[in-house]
């Protein structure tokens, strides 16, 4: 019974594999899923992650003249879909992990980007860099209907359609 | 066996087949289907209450049957109506319905009839009558109505499962539980023991509802009830999203990559390494053998290691969605978990040969805890639990699912149905783990990782059923339209196995209570206080005033 014993603390008894972490930093892997950054340089504030989002860590919503996308931390479960579906790359988990804070406002970070008004009518129709960004991907001609409201863009392109086939009366 | 032919081969009236491996009953006469289906020796596996009203004006309610056998897996279905839905009880057939029946009549207002105990299970005791928060007119964020009122009525005390054996008068009762500061999972265990034997157990569960069935149903889409889904379980949690996703792409007909397949094969055995290790250590703390322990913990280290380098996280690898995985495993990190792999399989198993050397460890598990053969079956045990009571199932020979379906698996049985065996049969799952992730990452084919689909149809069933460290996982999905999900409902292994500890508890010592508990694996959670209570009154009283008074 003895031998038993003193065999198995001989086999367990080694080095200290405790970590002396905080004092000492603890590497994370390549690919450690941490902390979600957003780049406000970047964000066209097209609301592809805040659709994603499991948890609704982000939120997006427009306010006066502004379109405002909310990453909450306190929320976030750190799956990086937002990294996934982000158009532009944009949004981008960092290796950080050490988040814990006093003040719930360290856990939020907000994107604040103009939004441009319909050309006709006057309503907000999208952010001014995602409307730069669908330009660029339409044909030349095509262009103008972007800066018009979903709205406007129907009852234009109605009368266009009437105009071709010759019922515009 | 495809279920076309299983169809004509047993003549099922009104059976349709859904998929490769599931059979749709349509039952007028549950009873009746029932009976016929028992000498297929079907394991009961779940129950699926659907408030079907928006779609059809009745309730569906789905049991789930699995035929080990024949890989395939049999709902029969039963319909009830407005504004008095009642359907037969099948709990007199299949014991194991018990808890299910009861779940679908707290959350959904379907009666069993017939039903030898229809008491609340699931909701609270002060939650208000006539009030069921799965039927779909329930809005997800409503709390319940006038709680203070009702509160003041005199709280119905019926036990999930209580088992007594002789009789006695000189008894004391040792409650376990609820809450444990450390643990998750509130369990409450009443033991009520003469002398130092326990004479009767009561068990009662249930006291966490965190509503992800209604959460996934109403406000999530497709994708996002994955990640959900893989937070059901603190420790298994891959193999839930794996269940979900699979249960939705049978509904959908979609193909997954076979690479995704043999990546979410690695990360399921890795999970299962670090599910069992962890298990080995809790239960060496639950001996007295903390040193044990420590060492087993330091190995556990090891794979939750190799878990961050392959998902980029420890625990919760949140790589499934809907028709694949989200990351590859390449070359270098395929090296690193090989090498890892090496060193924990010759450590761990010189740790297990030199424990089970110790003549304590096995005078503390062997004969401790017994659950019969008989038992096992009649209450649909599952995974190593049930493997150490010697019934032959395991969901990845069985049924496979994911790398399995290319890949043989042994899977050990043991007949000793004690502590000891429960201990040895997840010995030889870790051996076969390491063998399989070994096989996995040698013969994963290159390809895509993620298959490509079309909007997900609406109101097609499916199963998704994994083979999770503690057992039998199961998924049932009612797919919904415009990217959501109409019914989701899973279903851990541990709502098998939790019903059979007061089973293996009635006639053991006290002091082996903790480890036959913990011995099917539950997040096992207990706090060791005592209620004395006065003899001649039978009434409790305060610890306090006991101890003053002796």
């Amino acid at each position: 019974m003895v031998a038993s014993r003193l065999a198995f603390i001989k086999e367990v008894v080694g080095k200290p594999v405790t970590e002396q972490y905080p004092y000492k930093a603890v590497a994370v892997p390549e690919g450690f899923r941490g902390k979600p950054v957003i780049d406000p340089a970047k964000c066209l504030g097209c609301g592809a992650c805040a659709n994603a989002c499991p948890p609704g860590a982000l939120s997006i919503h427009d306010e006066d003249g502004y379109r405002v996308l909310r990453l909450f931390l306190g929320r976030c479960i750190f799956c990086g879909r937002c990294q996934e579906v982000c158009p532009v790359g944009a949004l981008r988990l960092t290796r950080e992990f050490e988040l814990a804070s006093t003040s719930r406002d360290d856990l939020v970070q907000e994107v604040r980007l103009v939004l441009e008004k319909c050309s006709m009518c006057g309503k907000p129709v999208a952010t001014r860099r995602e409307i730069v960004f669908v330009e660029q991907m339409l044909p030349a001609d095509q262009r103008w209907l972007v800066h018009l409201c979903p709205e406007c863009r129907a009852l234009v392109s109605a009368k266009i359609i009437g105009y071709v086939r010759g019922c515009n009366r | 066996m495809r279920c076309d032919e299983f169809i004509s081969r047993y003549d099922l009236e009104n059976a349709v087949c859904l998929d490769e491996r599931l059979v749709l009953v349509k039952a007028e006469n549950t009873t009746e289907v029932s009976e016929k289906l028992l000498s297929l020796s079907p394991r009961y596996s779940t129950c699926v209450g659907i408030d079907y009203r928006p779609i059809n004006r009745s309730y569906l309610v789905h049991h789930v049957l699995a035929l080990d056998k024949y890989g395939l897996y049999l709902v029969l279905e039963a319909r009830a109506h407005d504004p008095d839905p009642v359907v037969e009880s099948i709990t007199n057939l299949f014991p194991a319905a018990n808890w299910h029946e009861r779940e679908v009549m707290d959350m959904l207002g379907i009666k069993f009839i017939g039903h030898p105990e229809p008491y609340r299970l699931i909701l609270p005791d002060d939650w208000p009558e006539k009030v069921y928060p799965l039927r779909k007119d329930y809005p997800y964020d409503r709390k319940p109505v006038e709680l203070a009122e009702i509160l003041e009525r005199p709280t119905p005390r019926n036990y999930t499962v209580s088992i007594r054996r002789g009789s006695s008068v000189s008894e004391a009762e040792i409650p376990l539980g609820p809450y444990h500061p450390a643990l998750h999972e509130p369990e409450y265990y009443e033991l009520v023991i003469e002398g130092e034997r326990i004479v009767e157990a009561r068990y009662r569960g249930f006291f966490v509802h965190r509503g992800m069935e209604k959460l996934a149903e109403s406000r999530l889409t497709v994708n996002q009830v994955a990640f959900l889904a893989e937070r059901i379980c603190g420790i298994c949690g891959y193999t839930h999203a794996t269940a979900y996703c699979q249960a939705v792409e049978e509904a959908a007909d979609i193909e997954v990559p076979a690479r995704a397949e043999y990546i979410r094969g690695i990360l399921l055995e890795i999970e299962r390494l670090h599910s069992h290790l962890l298990w080995f250590g809790v239960a060496f703390h639950l001996l007295g053998f903390d040193t044990g322990f420590m060492a087993t913990w330091r190995l556990r280290e090891k794979i939750m290691d190799l878990a961050e380098l392959l998902t980029g996280n420890r625990k919760t690898y949140g790589l499934n969605l809907v028709g694949g995985v989200r990351r590859d495993i390449d070359e270098s990190k395929a090296h690193a978990v090989l090498e890892a792999l090496d060193f924990i399989e010759e450590k761990f198993k010189k740790l297990v040969r030199l424990v089970m050397g110790m003549h304590e460890i096995i005078a503390r598990t062997k004969n401790i805890g017994i659950l019969t053969r008989e038992d096992a079956k009649k209450l649909g045990a599952v995974g190593p639990h049930a493997r150490a009571s010697g019934l032959d199932i395991d969901v990845r020979r069985d049924c496979p699912y994911a790398a399995y379906k290319y890949v043989d698996v042994s899977v050990p049985v043991m007949d000793g149905c004690d502590v000891l065996s429960r201990i040895l049969v997840r010995f030889e799952e870790i051996i076969e783990s390491v063998r399989l992730i070994r096989v996995f990452l040698r013969e994963m084919p290159k390809g895509g990782l993620m298959a490509e689909y079309d909007d997900i149809p609406g109101l097609r069933i499916g199963i998704g059923v994994t083979e999770a460290p503690r057992g039998e996982d199961i998924h049932y999905v009612v797919t919904g339209r415009e990217n959501k999900i109409y019914r989701w409902r899973p279903r851990a292994p541990s709502y098998m196995n939790l019903a059979t500890v007061p089973h293996m508890l009635v006639g053991e010592k006290l002091a082996n209570a903790p480890i036959i508990i913990a011995s099917i694996d539950p997040c096992f959670s207990c706090t060791d206080h005592v209620v004395v209570i006065d003899r001649s009154s039978r009434k409790k009283i305060p610890l306090e005033k006991a101890l003053r008074e002796t």
